[in-house]
């Protein structure tokens, strides 16, 4: 039991932390709120120690809980200086200035709550090994982003891009709650091991074949792919730019993480290669991955807001992570797949963090005389002027996102095509090179606008947030973008190690098949992925 | 001991060991010192704390490499092993993982390296404390150390790299410092020339040394030392026993000599190194001079092995090194800037380097580059000093007698034991050196190898010539000087042109030069120590990879040459050892080029540019001596030959470029706009056309699953 509880160690304190900064956002003194921050801050530390120190498991994947859970706290520790100043700002200001305080106005212990309560819902994720549980960690995800979106800033498109989100997002959880039913009633099981067995035991029937697409369907709206990808630039746009980059991560990564898990029960560990796919599966997956990254591209590049080409960008690097996931676990660093999406996965959360911290740190003076978010390409020229640090950080996370040697985008996209080349996927590889080709379009237009063009004489200057946790960030990522280079081969070996079959599962399935007929609580071991 | 392959073994297997974990500061501290200048830089600090903090880590990498050796030095090689910087595998077998890591292979032949590289850099920085300091308040300052700071780790890498990528990456990082150093004075339209030229000729160069990196990926399938050299200890058994090397063995070295030769400026490739005499002294005086020209050469010493089973490359680089020296020398005695008469004679010693390495004594060749370090560092910051001092007057016919004036007397002593060692005199350290590749050179077996003793006894005449022209010019005669045209900026020179003062040296850049003028003249007293193997360079190359191979290499270099020795030393005949009869051969030579010199610069000298029997004599010898002085027209024949067909093809290429190319980029960027403009309505913002959206998408998706499986 007590080994079993280890494993739930990060989400523990994640948790215990959230109901406290949600009372505590209420507090009277303005130190005590400003706390909110600092604890979400200390218990995602604490997250990411106790992450590295996970037990290992005896699932398919020994190692992963570590890599996973290290890689979420790690992301959410650099993307939550981005939320600095993102609620009550205004109205904060008014109480320094000695207007009455009212805990009913304020809604930043709320917001950071949401924010720990999300991250914890990824780690479930992680940690689950139940299809019901697989359902509630996702819920646990995505339903506080929805109002987080919505109360992100109090302009009304983040209340509409937050009604659209949840409608979209509830239709998704409908999809993949139905293919979950249906697995069930083809398996007669809940339990991810048990469908193992018995898929291994009878194969696929065409109503398991069903329950599976639909599920991965379902969750692809998590990671914003085709062809549930429609809310994404809407809702990124509407939400204030840090909480758009936190749903550029989070979700994602959650999505991805089910997906794996998903995956697992009909790939990898089955046959002589141990790493197929049952063709209905591969054929859906290549479809989505496909569609993805053309769709995302190709819309891109006819942006002009740097928010909505980040989410239609951010759309095409979903596509790039499916291909890992088609080639799958495989022997060497190179040819695993799914350590190529996993690392991926990591170097996606960096670069484009950055891209979206640099957006966060600019304001431009809107027509009501009050400053807004940058939001326009446009708004970006003329940065190198003002501010030399941000246009070098938008030029090397945007240089990065496309993938340009050296810096980390390269590597991370290096694996997935020498993994999918390895697994004989060349037609993905060769869609894959196209859309890296037009990706260039549009990231250069990033670049330029912030290195070379000259701002409109007339046109306003960006203004700079006071939020220095936004450009601290930034800055951070951007340092990232080159620096982490360095340990890029560690890294990968540990995603490798991460996502490495365990060769002794089958044994393992062998003792667990039997105990899964008696009744849950004579259970002898238990099985954690 | 006597079977060369488990020599070679255990000279290079030595296993990874993490106590050795801390040499690993040596290219750190310079890596800290340059981000740390670089910060001062963006603080706008004018003080003279990035020089001071430059010093200061530097003498602390200094200090050790000093330790490391002492500790390790005779202990074999070591790998330190930092961590793993690159992996790229695309499979499991041999040959299908590319990994390097960030990893030291340090052996004698490194630690030779290493601790002039860092000794140097350190005494040379704080030269620069004083030189550089007219540009505290541009930020020039906190640049000029950075890069200073980051050459120094990039060729660390270079020398201390455990595999061929790691040494790639140090050979492209000194280049770049090379250019960011050379084109130092960014606003000179000459010194961006310059900066440009160096850059590009070096281009040429590293093709070679990547083409040679790639075909040892493709040979050896490793990049590893460790694992070439046990490669290479098979396939020289095979040789050995009366087989023959893989095409690639004798190949690679091939390519790796262009690259070399691109790095250390030999023909023909050589021409930039005299123009990057447009960056501060200081930088001509470490890295175009003591130290970056020479990592050619510690890359043929280091795959000496390799280059020992290819005939073909070890005759290139033997006969390339002599002739330019030879060719590098001429044109040195007829320069008039004293700091491009220092280039070509680094040019031309670089030679001497090659010539000892093609005619495998590495000990020569190691042994010249240690001293020539010395004492070219030395001749640099001593025209450094003339040039800071005199507002960068290096014209030697508008300077005269300056050993005369006070405050120069030791800029003047630092060069008179310059000139004296890189004439070869008597006892000092040049001369030793240098009589070693010579003596080698007339006894080695190999194609015309006497006739390049010969060549090598003739430019030792010339060199003594030359550097003792600029001495007796510069130093002696009537005391006569004109400023240069570089102004001070505001620190109080203002009695410019009229009544010109020179401002003599300060104490930092006359206790380099005292350090300096000691080391060059200690630098002979390894000679005798250590007899066994021809001096303590000797013992260290002896027991480095270079040393092993050649040793084991039959009927060739030196073993042969040892063997001869040997036998002339049984009869006990004057003329039976090489290096005895060298010593007496290039002391006369040696003597008649300083006399020459002492004869045509000195005899009836009334000012600074009218030497009688010079001038007589150079009208006398048109048009040969115009054409020494204008370099043998050699870059108005690059010009011709390369330049301008380069630029027609580029105007053409561009042309087409223009109407093919350009189309078709356009055609193909449109294609995706116009695949993105078609998806575009299904992102109208409604919210049930986006449901209507992901439903159908899931059907399609579910059509394609069942119609397809």
């Amino acid at each position: 039991m007590s080994e079993k509880l280890a494993l739930l160690h990060p989400e523990m304190v994640l948790f215990a932390a959230t109901c406290v900064v949600m009372v505590l956002g209420l507090a009277r003194s303005a130190v005590w709120r400003s706390a909110c921050a600092w604890l979400t801050g200390g218990a995602l530390a604490a997250a990411f120690v106790l992450a590295l120190r996970s037990p290992v498991t005896d699932g398919l994947f020994p190692h992963f809980l570590a890599y996973t859970k290290a890689m979420i706290a790690g992301v959410a520790l650099l993307i939550l200086p981005v939320m600095s100043g993102t609620v009550d700002r205004w109205y904060e200001r008014r109480v320094a200035k000695g207007a009455a305080f009212d805990a009913l106005r304020v809604t930043r212990g709320e917001f950071y709550a949401f924010f720990l309560l999300s991250v914890t819902g990824v780690m479930l994720c992680a940690t689950a090994d139940d299809l019901i549980w697989l359902f509630l960690a996702l819920e646990l995800t995505s339903l506080p982003t929805y109002i987080m979106v919505a109360i992100s800033t109090p302009r009304v498109r983040a209340q509409e891009a937050g009604v659209k989100y949840f409608f979209l997002g509830a239709l998704a959880a409908a999809t993949f709650l139905y293919g979950f039913a249906m697995l069930f009633g083809a398996t007669g099981s809940t339990s991810l091991d048990a469908i193992t067995i018995q898929f291994r035991g009878e194969g696929l029937s065409t109503i398991a074949t069903l329950g599976l697409v639909m599920a991965l369907v379902g969750v692809s709206f998590k990671i914003a792919a085709a062809p549930m990808h429609f809310y994404t630039a809407d809702v990124y746009q509407g939400a204030a730019s840090p909480v758009s980059a936190f749903l550029a991560f989070m979700p994602k990564a959650a999505g991805l993480i089910v997906l794996i898990q998903l995956l697992a029960t009909v790939g990898w560990s089955w046959g002589e290669a141990g790493d197929a796919l049952p063709d209905a599966i591969r054929v859906a997956l290549w479809v989505i991955a496909t569609l993805t990254m053309t769709i995302g591209n190709t819309l891109a590049l006819l942006q002009s807001s740097a928010k909505r080409l980040l989410a239609y960008s951010s759309i095409a690097h979903s596509g790039y992570m499916l291909v890992g996931l088609i080639a799958g676990p495989g022997g060497t660093v190179a040819r695993n797949g799914l350590a190529a999406a996993m690392f991926y996965l990591l170097c996606y959360g960096v670069m484009n963090l950055g891209a979206f911290a640099v957006l966060a740190s600019l304001e431009v003076r809107g027509r009501d005389g009050e400053p807004a978010e940058a939001d326009a390409i446009d708004d970006l020229r003329g940065l190198f002027r003002v501010r030399p640090g941000l246009a070098w950080a938008m030029t090397l996370c945007a240089l990065s996102l496309l993938g340009l040697p050296p810096l980390l985008g390269f590597w991370g996209k290096l694996v997935l095509f020498t993994s999918a080349i390895g697994a004989g996927e060349i037609g993905l590889v060769v869609v894959m090179g196209l859309n890296s080709a037009v990706a260039a379009f549009y990231y250069l237009r990033l670049v330029r606008a912030s290195m070379l063009d000259e701002r409109d004489p007339d046109a306003e200057r960006p203004i700079v947030t006071e939020a220095l946790g936004r450009r601290l960030a930034a800055g951070l990522s951007a340092a990232g973008v080159v620096g982490v280079v360095v340990f890029a081969s560690t890294l990968q070996s540990a995603s490798h190690a991460a996502a490495t079959p365990n060769p002794r599962y089958d044994e393992f399935l062998k003792v667990e098949a039997p105990a899964r007929q008696s009744p849950p609580a004579a259970t002898p071991t238990a099985r954690h992925n | 001991m006597s079977d060369p392959t488990t020599m070679l073994l255990a000279a290079s297997a030595g296993a990874p060991d993490s106590s050795v974990a801390w040499l690993l500061q040596v290219p750190l501290l310079p890596l800290l010192a340059c981000l740390l200048c670089g910060l001062f830089r963006a603080w706008g600090v004018t003080s003279k704390l990035p020089g001071y903090t430059t010093v200061l880590l530097l003498a602390v990498a200094f200090v050790v490499t000093l330790s490391g050796y002492l500790s390790f030095g005779g202990h074999g090689a070591q790998v330190v092993h930092g961590f793993d910087w690159l992996r790229v595998s695309w499979g499991d077998g041999p040959g299908e993982t590319l990994s390097a890591g960030f990893s030291l292979y340090i052996d004698s032949l490194t630690w030779l390296w290493m601790l002039f590289v860092t000794g140097l850099a350190t005494l040379i920085a704080l030269y620069s404390t004083e030189y550089m300091a007219e540009d505290q308040k541009t930020g020039g300052y906190a640049r000029y150390f950075s890069f200073f700071s980051l050459f120094v780790f990039m060729m660390s890498c270079l020398v201390m790299s455990d595999n061929l990528l790691l040494l790639y990456l140090g050979w492209e990082g000194v280049g770049l410092c090379s250019y960011l150093l050379i084109g130092y004075h960014y606003t000179k339209p000459s010194a961006v020339a310059a900066a440009k030229k160096a850059f590009i000729v070096n281009r040429v160069g590293d093709l070679g040394l990547a083409l040679g990196l790639m075909l040892t990926f493709v040979h050896f399938g490793t990049l590893e030392y460790r694992e070439i050299f046990a490669r290479l200890a098979e396939i020289q058994a095979v040789v050995e026993a009366g087989g023959s090397a893989p095409w690639q063995v004798e190949l690679i070295p091939l390519l790796l000599m262009v690259g070399a030769f691109g790095k250390s400026a030999q023909l023909p490739l050589y021409v930039w190194l005299p123009d990057a005499m447009e960056g501060p002294t200081p930088v001509s005086a470490l890295i175009h001079a003591a130290t970056m020209v020479t990592a050619g050469v510690y890359l043929v010493a280091r795959f000496l092995p390799m280059f020992a089973l290819s005939p073909a490359a070890l005759g290139t680089v033997a006969w390339v090194g002599a002739g330019t020296a030879l060719l590098a020398a001429t044109i040195g005695m007829a320069q008039y800037d004293i700091k491009r008469v220092m280039a070509y004679s680094t040019v031309s010693q670089l030679g001497y380097m090659f010539l000892g390495l093609g005619v495998l004594t590495a000990t020569g060749a190691a042994y010249h580059v240690f001293t020539h370090a010395f004492f070219k560092a030395t001749l640099f910051l001593a025209c450094g000093a003339v040039m800071h001092g005199f507002a960068g007057q290096l014209d030697l016919r508008r300077l005269s007698g300056l050993a005369k004036v006070p405050g120069w007397r030791v800029t003047a002593v630092a060069m008179l034991v310059g000139c004296l060692c890189l004439a070869g005199f008597v006892g000092t350290s040049g001369f030793f050196s240098k009589d070693m590749i010579l003596a080698e050179a007339f006894v080695t077996p190999g194609p015309g190898y006497r006739l390049l003793g010969w060549i090598g006894l003739a430019t030792a005449g010339l060199t003594a010539y030359y550097a003792f022209r600029v001495y007796f010019r510069v130093f002696h005669g009537p005391v006569e000087f004109h400023a240069g045209e570089e102004h001070h900026g505001d620190d109080g020179h203002d009695d410019h042109g009229h009544g010109f003062h020179p401002h003599a040296p300060g104490w930092a850049i006359n206790l380099v030069l005292i350090a300096l003028v000691i080391g060059s003249l200690a630098a002979a007293a390894p000679y005798f120590i250590d007899k066994e193997h021809h001096g303590w360079v000797g013992g260290l190359v002896h027991s480095s990879t270079a040393g092993e191979i050649v040793r084991a290499s039959a009927g060739h270099g030196e073993a042969a040459a040892h063997a001869g020795e040997a036998a002339a030393a049984e009869h006990g005949g004057f003329f039976g050892d090489p290096h005895r009869w060298m010593f007496l051969a290039s002391s006369v030579v040696g003597a008649i080029g300083i006399l020459l010199a002492w004869v045509i610069h000195m005899t009836g000298r009334v000012s600074a540019d009218r030497a009688p029997i010079a001038d007589a004599l150079k009208a006398r010898l048109r048009p040969w001596s115009t054409l020494a002085e204008k370099k043998w027209l050699v870059d108005e024949l690059y010009d011709a030959l390369i330049r301008r067909p380069l630029r027609l093809l580029a105007h053409i290429l561009a042309l087409i470029d223009q109407a093919l190319v350009d189309g078709l980029v356009d055609g193909v960027g449109f294609a995706p706009r116009l695949f993105g403009k078609s998806l575009r309505p299904s992102q109208n913002g409604l919210l049930q056309n986006y449901a209507v959206g992901m439903g159908g998408g899931l059907v399609f998706i579910l059509l394609v699953v069942w119609a397809l499986s």
